[in-house]
């Protein structure tokens, strides 16, 4: 199939430029601080109980900096720079559909991602020397670090099939990934009522710490596909518009 | 096997494409001739379905492109303009990708990418990365990877533009090799570009097609049925011009120009016929001056478009181009 061979080269078009290797250090960076953070706050006597993982990825803004700093980064050369050098031409000239073109692009953004969240897994090794981890949790930790993402990614996607300027199309996507979570962060200071519940449905903090408890609720999840589902949709019919454009 | 009929294209303020109709029969190289801007890359842009029409259709093979646009695909190698390519990837590396991008099958990949190597003289470079080669390899690497798959089918959008004059004659040979097989569309604004390799010429200026025909004929017709001469003699008796005068075939001799040290250069209007030049020989010999020089000009697209399209409102054929480009 050749949407792979798309794939593929989408994903090795990471690691043509340096921008690949400077996400990965600095989410690597990043990541550990937080986690170094995380494991010296717990270990101090006078800490709340508490499981180090869960604190990761729901205890703390840290989670929330790298995820949304991280997504558009990686979306924001994936259509506007085919655009920029011409190369969309010759890629929707060939005999590929422009919805098998936005799913190849999407899903190396996200095995992309993935690999940036690959390091973090020598946390939960490290610790389970010195202690009994459950994994459970921290498996549930990693699913909404992944649906997070992948919300973020698509709108990045959408963001970039805009705009011909990788920096626009970063600026934009950094911008909605924003609104989206603060949105849900309304919950918090929202006086009840109907809008509290639907804030609430949205509210990604609230998201990751039942993610980060263990929790794995399907209407998290089935948020999460609507907005990449949504986001995708459109996508396409951007791409498609230049068609159309006159 | 390529149908258009009655295409039209228009961008927010200008028509780039005006109900345009054409036929390219299987195996014809068709050139497809006109200044920047008189709607070339667009039409080619619809034809390989990378634009949509306004109106009008456009049948490959019997298939629309704009309801079938897959299967269209599949058959038609495309060289857009300017060559987009991945600078970052290296030669075979990107012709194997677009192999698999246009569905040859894997047991076949390595041979089309090889042949397509070969034929476009790339296999000293194929390990280079595509962004530090010149801009002759580079138009080269495009061509290659519209080669990549044999398709029956060749679109190529100014395919020699910024190639040096050696490079250009191989390019050229190249197409005329492979148009033995193929059906070929290639745009230009070189005339004698599309002299040496097209069987049948379309001329479009501002979206419309304002001649066609096979490259004699129009030639012929471009300038009236009529060929010029530079004539270059040595002629201290002062008799070469009434001699040329004299010379059956000749309709007008002007210009003379005085190059010092009896040397005088006259541009010749003639009947278009090779013995002209044999009959100014003689004349030459029977007049007893020398000829110097003897060489038919060779029309450039300019003279063409003197002639064809002698219009004032020749910058608004710039204003659409800049649309063009920014609705890209």
């Amino acid at each position: 199939m050749n949407i792979f061979a798309q794939m593929r080269r989408e994903f090795a078009a990471f690691f043509y430029s340096p921008i690949a290797y400077v996400l990965i250090a600095a989410a690597t960076v990043l990541n550990g601080i937080v986690f170094l953070l995380v494991v010296d706050f717990l270990s101090d006597p006078r800490a709340p109980h508490g499981a180090a993982m869960q604190m990761f990825f729901g205890g703390t803004i840290f989670f929330w900096i790298v995820a949304m700093m991280v997504t558009p980064l990686i979306t924001m050369r994936m259509l506007s720079e085919e655009k920029s050098s011409g190369t969309l031409e010759t890629l929707l000239t060939a005999p590929i559909s422009d919805l098998q073109v936005v799913l190849a692009k999407y899903a190396a953004a996200v095995a992309f991602y993935i690999v940036l969240w690959v390091p973090t897994a020598a946390y939960p090794i490290t610790l389970s020397f010195y202690s009994k981890i459950d994994m459970g949790p921290v498996l549930a930790g990693y699913l909404g670090t992944l649906g997070v993402g992948m919300m973020f990614l698509a709108l990045g996607m959408f963001f970039s099939s805009l705009t011909k300027n990788q920096i626009i199309s970063a600026l934009l996507s950094f911008a909605a990934v924003v609104v989206l979570f603060m949105l849900g962060i309304f919950e918090f200071i929202s006086a009840g009522g109907s809008s509290d519940s639907m804030l609430g449905y949205m509210n990604l903090w609230t998201h990751m710490e039942d993610f980060g408890r263990g929790i794995v609720d399907t209407r998290h999840l089935v948020y999460y596909g609507s907005v990449v589902a949504f986001a995708l949709f459109c996508t396409v019919q951007a791409v498609q518009a230049r068609r159309w454009r006159g | 096997m390529i149908k258009v009929e009655h295409l039209t294209k228009r961008f927010a303020a200008t028509t780039a494409v005006d109900d345009i109709s054409f036929d390219v029969q299987p195996n014809e190289v068709l050139g497809f001739l006109g200044p920047n801007g008189a709607g070339k890359s667009t039409t080619l842009k619809i034809i390989t379905g990378f634009f949509s029409a306004t109106s009008g259709k456009v049948e490959v093979d019997g298939q629309d492109v704009f309801r079938r646009p897959e299967a269209v695909k599949r058959f038609i190698g495309y060289l857009p303009e300017n060559v987009p390519l991945y600078p970052e990837m290296r030669v075979h590396e990107y012709l194997g990708y677009r192999a698999a991008l246009k569905r040859v099958p894997r047991s076949k990949r390595k041979k089309t990418v090889e042949q397509s190597i070969e034929r476009c003289r790339l296999f000293d470079v194929r390990k280079r990365i595509i962004g530090q080669l010149s801009k002759g390899y580079r138009q080269r690497v495009g061509l290659a990877d519209a080669l990549v798959g044999n398709p029956r089918i060749l679109i190529l959008d100014e395919p020699t533009i910024g190639l040096d004059p050696n490079q250009i004659r191989q390019i050229r040979e190249l197409i005329k090799e492979l148009g033995q097989e193929r059906t070929i569309i290639l745009s230009s604004h070189i005339l004698p570009e599309v002299e040496a390799v097209c069987s049948r010429v379309l001329i479009i200026n501002e979206g419309k097609i304002v001649g066609q025909g096979r490259p004699e004929e129009l030639r012929a017709g471009i300038v009236g049925g009529s060929a010029s001469v530079t004539v270059e003699v040595r002629d201290p008796g002062g008799t070469a011009r009434a001699a040329l005068q004299g010379v059956a075939g000749v309709r007008s001799v002007e210009d003379p120009e005085d190059r010092g040290d009896g040397l005088i250069r006259f541009a010749v209007t003639a009947d278009p016929d090779i013995g002209v030049r044999e009959r100014i020989f003689d004349a030459a010999v029977t007049g007893g001056f020398k000829l110097l020089g003897l060489s038919s000009k060779t029309l450039s697209l300019e003279d063409v478009f003197v002639e064809i399209t002698t219009r004032d409102d020749y910058d608004e054929v710039d204003g659409s181009r800049e649309d063009e480009e920014e609705a890209q």
